[in-house]
């Protein structure tokens, strides 16, 4: 009897753990892939874990944010088999008008790619839309 | 004796040294802003002439407009990355074609900003460089003391800053034109996209 407890504990136990490691998108041992970072002026609310598309696809999710320089660097971690030419573009979208931030990745036309540990040079910082409209409103009147 | 023309001598190689770097360092200071900057200034130089502004003389001021902004826009590298993976795809001659008309299309879209806009006071903000990379950073004030954020970024190229993008509050131009550039070519063709920049043209 006692055992049966003891070993439903345990996977209960269990369970919890990989609940949170999924549900908290975390990466027991590293996570496949490789990992590139880009700038932005303003990260509009991304957070660690949100995801990374091209086309519409999810191809990696964001590793790291931090402050440098005044701007933030944010980590991304892709899979292996997505490259990422050197002119692509990173921007920062919003999935409907009040949704859930993402990054989206505009590929681009260069030979060459961003290489592990490399650098996305172009950025697009979230667009503000409440400051864009003011901006029109007030210019009309 | 000796050891006193040691020391003027040590002196003079110093304050060389120093000299020279100073030159350099100013030569690296500031340099896509203060390209940006001349270039701004010879267009509103154009814009505010008095003998420009006549009806008859549009035709002359925009042509000025044009040499001025030809000097700072790479329009092939701009026309490249919008067109971007499909570009490598494209002939010589097809890619040639192309420059023009994108030049052309954004040459439409922009003057009659540029040539309407009343532009009151600019801020440049600052500059960063990374390698032959550089972003200048401005701010323009409209007649209201609105501030609107200009990006421009820029290229490094025998010593030339070429401007190869730029964005006004956030929203890059490359962007914005790769985006519905991929979407026609997805959609239609290539040739269909060379359609309807061509029908733009002819219609102004």
């Amino acid at each position: 009897m006692e055992f049966a407890v003891g070993l439903f504990v345990l996977v209960g136990i269990i369970c919890l753990g990989y609940l949170s490691i999924k549900l908290g998108r975390m990466e027991i041992v590293g996570g496949k892939g490789y990992e590139v970072y880009a700038l932005f002026s303003n990260t509009g609310g991304i957070k660690t874990g949100s995801s990374i598309v091209l086309a519409g696809v999810e191809v990696g999710r964001v590793k790291h944010i931090s402050l440098e320089n005044y701007q933030a660097k944010i980590v991304f971690s892709l899979q292996p088999d997505v490259k990422i030419q050197e002119d692509a573009i990173a921007s920062i979208k919003t999935k409907g008008l009040v949704g859930e931030k993402y990054i989206e990745i505009t590929p681009g036309g260069s030979e060459k790619f961003v290489p592990p540990g490399g650098k996305i040079r172009e950025t697009q910082p979230p667009v503000d839309l409440e400051e864009l409209i003011s901006k029109i409103l007030f210019e009309k009147i | 004796m000796g050891r006193n023309m040691i020391w003027i001598g040590l002196f003079r190689l110093t304050s060389c040294l120093l000299f020279a770097l100073g030159i350099v360092t100013n030569c690296l200071a500031g340099e896509p802003l203060e390209q940006i900057k001349q270039n701004t200034d010879k267009v509103l130089a154009i814009l505010a002439e008095p003998a420009l502004k006549a009806p008859d003389k549009v035709r002359e001021r925009r042509e000025l407009i044009l040499k001025a902004v030809d000097k700072r826009f790479d329009w092939e590298e701009m026309a490249r990355r919008c067109l971007a993976r499909f570009w490598p795809q494209r002939t010589p001659e097809e890619k040639k074609e192309f420059v023009k008309l994108f030049k052309d299309l954004l040459q439409r879209v922009y003057m009659d900003k540029v040539e309407g806009y009343s532009w009151n006071k600019i801020h440049y903000e600052g500059e960063t460089i990374d390698g032959d990379y550089g972003v200048v950073k401005v701010k323009i004030f409209t007649a209201k003391e609105q501030a609107i954020h200009v990006e421009y970024r820029l290229l490094k190229k025998k010593d030339h800053w070429w401007v190869y993008d730029f964005s006004v509050e956030g929203i890059s131009l490359t962007n914005n034109y790769r985006t519905q550039f991929n979407e026609i070519i997805v959609k239609s063709s290539y040739q269909e996209l060379v359609k309807k920049l061509k029908a733009k043209s002819a219609q102004h």
